[in-house]
């Protein structure tokens, strides 16, 4: 009898725990399963896996989960009293404010370089906003999709300044330490074998603290990595941004864009917009402080954008969010050039390749109508 | 004829029957979780287009090793082999390492001087107290890179060593397999030299000095055959910034190799103090009664009984080594998990890049357990 009860007592605590393990899982998946059906009963009964539908299962949750990170001054940092600053933490925000209203409603979630795709993957996070480059192994293998690029970057080499190094020759046979997890070390290699330069040494480091130890005692003669990430961590550099300097050439072409999973049209579209508001907004002089008397403005195109009525009716683009997104997006968290000059401009970087297509920069977006 | 029934129980209270259904009901339940997991995996792998299979080992891996011939432009799997190279390289080094010392220092714990019982003590209990991962940022951060100087100030002892902060550069053999086979002969030679020796001893009771005219025999193979290969030593040059030549024991091998010796030797430390305490004491008696001095008592006597006992637990921290130099990729020291962690981020798929990792450990491990189960069984007591 006293066996029994302990087998049964067991039996239960088993239960128990497999039970809290998978009952979050099977919840999300029963949401996204009846809202995939719903909107796409050809697939479902064709036997072939719903299409998520991550804007559903968001508008439900009533919050964005956002995968970034909390360690690159400039794109994503923790402030004194805790909450994220940054480029991306903004756009985090304006995928909120667009898509539930609310800049405010996003859980920020900060990821390691190696469990990024991993997380998008598994249903961890919406979207990956975390200056991640767009390429095409990453576009096909990585079950991703990348949206229109927030940051057009590159990969650069920074030096100390007393080291006498003035160009990649300066660096031939020599030690180069990247932050690993990423396409820096082949860049590096591949570069360097272009350029006809003896390899160097590289070393990949997984945290920047380590990374950066070694290059105070020196260990490396080059740090290597985004030209964005670059300026950040100068101006953080404990012996003072002069100590450094970030050499001229850049290696590669590094279009930050954020990122959703395959397959998912809606959230994907969303999201674009999401982006692309902001782009339109500076393209049209609208703004943060200007937003309000905007709306009673004479330009369809600015009535239409703030989904304000134009001809007697107000645009709903099919996009399944609210007619007034923009107007949201730009009154919480400002327009493409207000988000720059918050987070980008303290850090030295001019807008260069990040400025308005009129200003012959690459930043464009499709037009709201 | 009367029909007596056996006292058999009905099925559902039969011992016997309710033993092979319950391990047959857990055996369902193991193989049904593990296939559930792995169709759950293929399915959403699908679903994203991420690939399950070992195609990514053909593609080019994009990275250089450093300490290697390995470039970026050969595929991943010769990565993977570098990587494997290099963990089995600071695991043998470390395990070899790690005997001697925690040797020591374990029969220092029982030393009868307070000095040396005391210092041996502080070291197990400090190093064995913190984690491991702790210890090797420090002896990288504040061991590695900053004891020997920098490349600009480096130290070059005798003009044939390079001591800097980016590496220790000793003579190297150049050529090594000729000079490997003088070696092999030279250490054949000291054996039989060393017999013949004995057997002279034994039959006309002379002394056999056999260890001298060993030692005598193999220095000369050494040297004659040096000259007859023609073999030269590698020796290291430092121009400017860069040095190369001899062989180089870098600081990021050095910080993952220091921490892992030290931290294995705290608990190879323990097991041996712990497996001496067990050996009879009058076998310790008894070496003293004979007149032997400590020395040959610990040599001979106690350390040898000592060791049998020593061996599983000695084998387990061999395996906790072997994969706790995963380590080395915190201070990009390129063993496999660091390869492996690379790859991933150059695009190769996770589940089967470390599904692949994981099976070589997997294979490791099983190698270490089997050598050390055979020195277990040849060391065990015989017993008729």
């Amino acid at each position: 009898m006293g066996r029994i009860r302990t087998f049964a007592a067991l039996g239960a605590a088993t239960a128990l725990l497999l039970g809290a393990c998978t009952g979050d899982d099977d919840d999300a998946s029963d949401t996204t399963e009846q809202a995939g059906g719903g909107t796409d009963t050809t697939a479902a009964s064709g036997g072939e896996p719903a299409a998520d539908d991550t804007l559903a299962a968001v508008q439900n949750a009533g919050v964005v989960r956002c995968g970034t990170r909390d360690d690159l001054p400039g794109f994503a940092t923790l402030d004194a009293s805790g909450e994220y600053v940054g480029f991306d933490s903004d756009f985090c925000r304006v995928i909120a404010a667009a898509v539930l209203g609310d800049a405010d409603a996003v859980e920020m979630v900060a990821l390691e370089t190696d469990d990024r795709f991993t997380a998008l993957q598994s249903g961890e996070i919406d979207v990956l906003v975390r200056n991640t480059t767009w390429t095409a192994t990453r576009d096909g293998t990585e079950g991703a999709t990348f949206l229109m690029p927030t940051f057009y970057d590159g990969q650069g080499m920074m030096v100390a300044s007393d080291s006498g190094i003035t160009d990649l020759d300066g660096l031939a046979g020599q030690v180069v330490c990247v932050a690993g997890g990423t396409t820096t070390e082949g860049n590096v290699a591949t570069e360097f074998t272009r350029l006809g330069l003896a390899a160097p040494e590289v070393l990949s480091f997984e945290s920047v603290d380590l990374l950066q130890q070694a290059f105070e005692e020196d260990r490396c003669d080059g740090w290597s990595s985004d030209r964005s990430q670059l300026t950040g961590l100068r101006s953080a550099f404990p012996a003072g941004p002069e100590a450094l300097t970030i050499l001229e050439e850049v290696f590669s072409k590094e279009p930050l864009a954020p990122a959703v999973r395959d397959g998912d049209a809606a959230w994907a579209q969303a999201v674009e917009w999401a982006i692309a508001v902001t782009i339109l907004a500076e393209e049209l002089g609208v703004d943060s402080t200007n937003v309000q008397e905007q709306l009673a403005s004479t330009d369809p195109n600015v009535g239409r954008l703030l989904g304000v009525a134009v001809d007697g009716a107000v645009l709903d683009p099919g996009l399944g969010l609210a007619p007034d997104f923009a107007l949201q997006v730009i009154t919480q968290v400002g327009n493409y050039g207000e988000i720059y000059d918050r987070n980008i401009t303290p850090l030295g970087l001019e807008r260069g390749l990040n400025d308005l297509w009129t200003n012959g920069g690459l930043i464009y977006a499709p037009p709201y109508r | 004829m009367i029909a007596t029934r056996t006292s058999r129980p009905p099925l559902w209270r039969d011992v016997r029957v309710l033993k092979w259904a319950f391990q047959l009901a857990v055996l369902v339940a193991a193989v049904a979780l593990v296939y559930v997991l792995v169709i759950n995996v293929n399915r959403n792998s699908e679903r994203l287009n991420i690939p399950t299979d070992f195609g990514y080992l053909d593609n080019p891996s994009q990275f250089p090793i450093p300490d290697s011939d390995f470039r970026q432009t050969q595929p991943v799997r010769d990565a993977v082999g570098q990587g494997l190279i290099n963990t089995v390289r600071v695991s043998v080094a470390g395990m070899v390492l790690a005997t001697i010392l925690g040797t020591l220092v374990g029969v220092a714990r029982l030393s009868t001087n307070w000095l040396v019982r005391s210092a041996a003590t502080a070291f197990v209990e400090t190093i064995r107290n913190i984690p491991l991962l702790l210890i090797v940022i420090f002896s990288y951060g504040s061991l590695a890179i900053t004891t020997f100087p920098r490349i600009d100030e480096a130290w070059e002892p005798g003009g044939v060593a390079i001591l800097s902060n980016r590496g220790v550069y000793v003579p190297a053999l150049e050529e090594a397999p000729p000079f490997l086979g003088v070696v092999a002969v030279a250490l054949l030679a000291a054996w039989a030299v060393s017999r013949w020796r004995r057997e002279v001893a034994d039959r006309t009771g002379t002394p056999s000095h056999g260890g001298l005219l060993a030692t005598a025999t193999a220095a000369a193979v050494l040297i004659a055959g040096w000259f007859a290969v023609g073999a030269a030593f590698d020796v290291p040059v430092l121009e400017g910034r860069i040095a190369s030549g001899g062989l180089r024991i870098s600081p990021e091998l050095f910080a993952i190799g220091f921490a892992l010796v030290i931290y294995t030797a705290s608990h190879i430390a323990e097991i041996v103090r712990g497996s001496i305490q067990a050996v009879a004491s009058g076998q310790g008696e008894a070496a003293w009664a004979l007149a032997l001095s400590p020395i040959h008592r610990l040599r001979d006597v106690i350390l040898p009984q000592a060791f049998r006992i020593a061996i599983p637990p000695l084998g387990n921290q061999y395996l906790n080594l072997t994969k706790n130099s995963t380590l080395g990729a915190v201070v990009s020291y390129y063993e496999l998990a660091q390869v492996t962690s690379i790859s991933v981020g150059n695009g190769a798929p996770a589940v089967p890049a470390y599904l692949l990792t994981l099976g070589i450990f997997l294979v490791l491990s099983l190698v270490i357990s089997a050598l050390v189960n055979v020195a277990n069984r040849r060391a065990a007591v015989v017993t008729r």
